[in-house]
């Protein structure tokens, strides 16, 4: 499992540690294997000889927890959520959704049968419910139930299954339902069926076989490609308009697969994947369970944690749908969402009710998604803040800059500073600048957390810690010159040439479902191109990953 | 396709459900099973090591006196009732734990080697799976995990190296994510067993099989079409359905030995607090801090009648996960785990306090299989009981001076003692897992990382 995540810096000191910028790899695909032009109808940098830019990508993907609950809701009206008692994904590439990183586990192959027992029980268990899985059967008697029954399940199996079903594949399908119904009533046999069906690895997995196209290459049959856009997009099964696209044998050009990707992004039915993606980009989904101290920080509690998640939400659909609509953008925007609770919990007059609205920064304290309280309280797992952690997740998670852990002895000797080693975190974290073994890793990342200390453990904004002033200076690693305080350091960050690039490899890694290898160097340098050109713009580097070679073709190794 | 099930269930059975003292032929000795191998591996993890030095130079775990001479030390006093049975491994270092200092020591434990780089898992199997597919006998499951107050901290609902024990005997090494809910364990395990659930037990197992048919005929067929990676994933796959399958054909009967645990409302833990599981993430419940306690007697109740009633030969339960970051109200700490440890700079007396209660409930667990009577022995006696941790000294980050515990008779453990291993040429713990795995006949002299590894660890028998 080669983990490649993102630009490897170049130069190596001595004890192991890097410095310097972030370039690599990324950077050395010669630009004459990118024509990334993106108009007419070729997609977007061709990465022909390379098999679509994902040689060795498997091309089953099974569905994450969260593809499982939509689907189950979509197919079944199921909406308890019941995908959550699967067993946690792997970390894979922080999505859940790599390809390649996830096991089958014994108790994840038990779970999918209790789970498909109880939502095939709660999908027929009332005549409204069985009403709406075929209308016939409101009405069945002993003559028509054979014939309703097909109906139902023609429907219902080849929406499971994403695709038209196979010749004889319904009589088959029949005859099981026909043999429960032998110990059954008709509503049992129905639902023994759907507890077959939601095992089968037709549903389970993402299958693709592909079709040879007019130009001998292999792409996604049309039906694939709507469930490649559906549950990239939305993170679900393909709607009954993307079906009749793929039934009519319109989803074959990169326009047509561009026109639908627009589409379903205009519609509500993306914001739940891009709340999924930032809840595993950002810190911040487990902000209603952060350890804090009660007396300590008596104003943080769960309900709060819950609102500073949902602030960043707020924010972040509004500037990507409604607002300005960057990357760059939404690092240093002005504004942000709050409702009168968390209001009051930042100290911000004027904000009244439940609702979230749209509030002014003060731009002297906050800038931008990542000075948001919820983002700068998620990294840290304690009472003190911390900038090494905070510095880290910037530096890597943002940036995608890695930092080597270190090694051998000086590992064993590591431990957190005591709290009482210091007044402020500079002070306490003062052996990383002046211990030879600590200093060139933690020039990485402290420098970038320190500018965040005027935040605290919760997130709210402090001059003071223990009574002395706090120095919020500090840099970034592969920029010019200085910073002073959380705003410049966000304006430094946003315009520091491996954020964007690292932005579009985390989406590439979840639109994809895989961990950014040497072999999707061009792929990915043709997204980065796109999305720089675009001026970073983030519905576009959306509808961008539908435009790559990755996208439209599958492998060719592999039949 | 179906696994043999030549099991001693299938022999018990045979005779009508009623349980029969079994020819064994080994010779006894103290609840020492010389001349057997050991059939049965439970692992326990806790985190936070233990107390080796609190900071007055003083180590809180060691014994003190001869291998079979010895006074318990504060930590170990909960043992005494059990001592017998009991093999204190001192002074070895878990040296294959490299990587993060507390992943890297979760995942070195029971793999002994070292972590995968960028935050990665094991390069190489758990010692408890490799036992699996030395001891399955058709049991219902190869191997069971189990885990009390898990996912906290930051693994953000993803299975993660800060909290994973177990890692496939396969090509990957995939982490085995431990089973959480003690009601879905308990319907797992027992539910068979449990009057009230199985009124109509032959139709519910005839459908399923049926479903099952149809469901691995899919996974067979489609698998045909592909390439053979994607063949491979499925074929993978189709394996666990098969062990569901086969465990329809090998439902567990209630004999002497195997009695239905006592099922307890948990209706006040959620098992799932700190997966952030839900999609509001409003998964916080005060209640399951307090609750861990009997939730965690209810598990091993179970972990015990799982081993009795042969649904496995393999077992591990972990308490909580390295983050360790949930309070213990019961003990009047309103801190986290992990606060204590090092966070909140050291607290040698709370940490000796959590240490100490998880001895209690260790002893609990031993004491448990120790009442399963087989005959002539115990369940304890043909077991192997591995108790450790992904560090020694909890400041420091230390893996020198381990805290581990072996229990059991299986194999020839010799109880009763207490293995100091000072100033031993190799004190890496490489050589006891494979020093454990050699108590289950298996002949090899090297596990984990090589580099590691210089053979058995001497006086384990």
């Amino acid at each position: 499992m080669l983990k490649l995540r993102s630009s490897v810096v170049a130069c190596v000191l001595a004890n192991g540690c890097y410095s310097g910028a972030a370039a690599g790899p990324d950077t050395d695909v010669a630009d004459d294997t990118v024509t990334g032009d993106g108009g007419g109808d070729t997609g977007v940098g061709a990465c022909e000889g390379q098999d679509g830019g994902l040689a060795d990508r498997a091309r089953l993907r099974r569905l994450t927890r969260f593809e499982f609950n939509n689907t189950v809701r979509d197919l079944l009206g199921d909406d308890t959520l019941p995908g959550n008692a699967f067993p946690s994904e792997v970390i894979g590439n922080g999505f859940g959704n790599d390809a390649n990183a996830q096991p089958v586990s014994s108790l994840l192959v038990e779970q999918y049968a209790a789970v498909a027992e109880s939502v095939a029980a709660r999908a027929t268990e009332t005549p409204e419910r069985l009403a709406a899985l075929a209308p016939c059967t409101s009405t069945v008697t002993d003559a028509t139930e054979g014939s309703c029954a097909r109906t139902l399940l023609d429907d219902l199996v080849s929406r499971a299954y994403r695709r038209p079903l196979a010749p004889g594949e319904l009589d088959e399908i029949v005859a099981l339902q026909q043999t429960f119904r032998a110990e059954a009533d008709f509503a049992g046999s129905i639902a023994a069926v759907i507890e077959t069906v939601l095992q089968s690895a037709d549903f389970l997995y993402r299958v693709e076989h592909g079709t040879i196209d007019a130009e001998g290459r292999l792409r996604p049959t049309d039906h694939e490609m709507a469930t490649r856009l559906s549950y990239f997009l939305w993170g679900t099964m393909p709607d009954d308009t993307l079906r009749a696209a793929a039934e009519a044998g319109e989803l074959s050009t990169p326009s047509s697969v561009r026109a639908q990707a627009e589409r379903m992004l205009a519609d509500g039915r993306s914001r739940p994947m891009v709340r999924f993606f930032f809840d595993n980009l950002l810190p911040i989904s487990s902000l209603s369970a952060l350890e804090r101290d009660a007396v300590r920080y008596p104003k943080y509690t769960g309900a709060i944690g819950a609102l500073m998640r949902e602030e960043t939400h707020q924010f972040l659909a509004h500037h990507i749908f409604e607002g300005d609509g960057s990357w760059q953008g939404a690092l240093t925007a002005e504004y942000t969402f709050m409702n009168e609770a968390l209001a009051e919990y930042y100290g911000v007059a004027g904000v009244v009710g439940e609702e979230f609205r749209e509030v002014a920064l003060d731009t002297t304290q906050r800038l931008g998604v990542l000075t948001q309280a919820g983002v700068v309280a998620g990294t840290i797992h304690s009472n003190e803040s911390n900038p090494v952690v905070r510095g880290s997740f910037l530096v890597q998670k943002i940036m995608c800059t890695q930092i080597p852990l270190p090694t051998g002895d000086v590992l064993a000797e590591i431990k957190p500073p005591d709290p009482d080693s210091g007044a402020t975190a500079r002070e306490r974290f003062s052996q990383h600048s002046s211990d030879p073994a600590c200093v060139t890793c933690h020039l990485m990342m402290d420098p970038v957390g320190f500018p965040l200390e005027n935040y605290d453990a919760i997130g709210l904004w402090r001059d003071t810690e223990n009574g002395v002033t706090i120095d919020a200076s500090g840099s970034v690693p592969g920029t010019e010159g200085t910073v002073d305080g959380p705003v410049e350091l966000v304006r430094k960050i946003a315009t520091a040439e491996p954020t964007g690039r690292c932005f579009a490899l985390h989406w590439a890694n979840f639109a994809y479902g895989r961990t950014h290898a040497e072999e999707d160097s061009c792929v990915q340098e043709a997204v980065t191109v796109a999305f720089t050109d675009s001026g970073f713009d983030i519905r576009e580097l959306l509808v961008t990953l539908t435009q790559t070679d990755a996208f439209l073709y599958m492998p060719a190794g592999e039949q | 396709m179906k696994r043999p099930t030549l099991s001693r269930r299938a022999v018990l059975r045979g005779a009508g459900g009623i349980a029969i003292a079994l020819p064994w032929l080994e010779a006894m000795a103290g609840g020492t099973r010389v001349g057997a191998n050991a059939r049965r591996f439970v692992s326990v993890y806790t985190p936070g090591g233990s107390v080796i030095d609190n900071g007055a130079g003083e180590n809180r775990w060691r014994p003190t006196g001869t291998e079979t001479e010895f006074t318990l030390s504060p930590i170990l006093a909960p043992f005494e009732a059990i001592r017998h049975k009991l093999l204190v491994v001192d002074g070895l270092s878990m040296n294959s734990a490299v990587g993060e200092q507390h992943q890297a020591g979760i995942i070195a434990w029971l793999t002994g080697t070292t972590q995968q780089p960028d935050y990665g898992y094991s390069h190489g199997p758990s010692l408890d799976q490799v036992i699996a597919s030395i001891v399955a006998d058709g049991n219902v499951l190869e191997s069971l995990q189990m885990a009390v107050r898990w996912g906290t901290g930051k693994s953000h609902g993803l299975l993660h190296p800060i909290n994973v024990v177990n890692f496939e005997n396969n090509a990957t090494f995939d982490p085995i994510p431990p089973r959480l809910d003690p009601q879905a364990i308990f319907d797992s395990l027992f539910g068979a067993l449990d009057p009230s659930t199985n009124s109509d037990l032959a139709a519910r197992i005839a459908r399923k099989k049926s479903i099952l048919d149809f469901v691995d005929r899919r996974y067979s067929s489609l698998g045909q079409d592909l390439g053979a990676r994607d063949k491979q994933k499925l074929d993978e796959h189709l394996d666990k359905i098969r062990e569901l399958e086969s465990a329809l054909d090998d439902m567990i009967v209630p004999t002497d030995i195997c009695l239905l645990p006592e099922r307890i409302d948990t209706s006040d833990y959620n098992p799932t607090t700190g997966l952030d599981s839900a999609d509001d993430g409003s998964v916080l419940n005060t209640q399951t801090d307090e609750a861990i306690p009997k939730v965690g007697r209810f598990m091993m109740d179970m972990l015990v009648m799982a081993l009795a009633c042969d649904v496995t030969n393999v077992a591990s339960l972990q308490w909580s996960d390295t983050e360790a970051k949930h309070t213990f109200p019961w003990l009047g700490l309103d801190q986290h785990h992990h606060y204590y440890q090092h966070d909140g700079n050291f607290r040698p007396m709370e940490c000796e306090q959590i240490v100490t209660w998880y001895a209690e409930q260790h002893a609990y667990l031993l004491q448990q299989m120790d009442l399963v009577d087989l005959g002539d022995h115990t369940l304890l006696d043909e077991s192997v009981v591995f108790f450790g941790s992904e560090l020694a000294q909890p400041p420091t980050h230390s893996k020198a001076n381990m805290p581990f515990l072996l229990a059991g008779g299986g194999g020839g453990l010799r109880g009763g003692r207490f293995l100091r291993n000072e100033g031993i040429a190799d004190p890496s713990h490489n050589n006891l897992l494979v020093a454990i795995l050699n108590l289950f006949g298996d002949e090899r002299t090297s596990f984990g990382d090589p580099a590691h590894c210089t053979g058995p660890l001497a006086g384990l028998t």
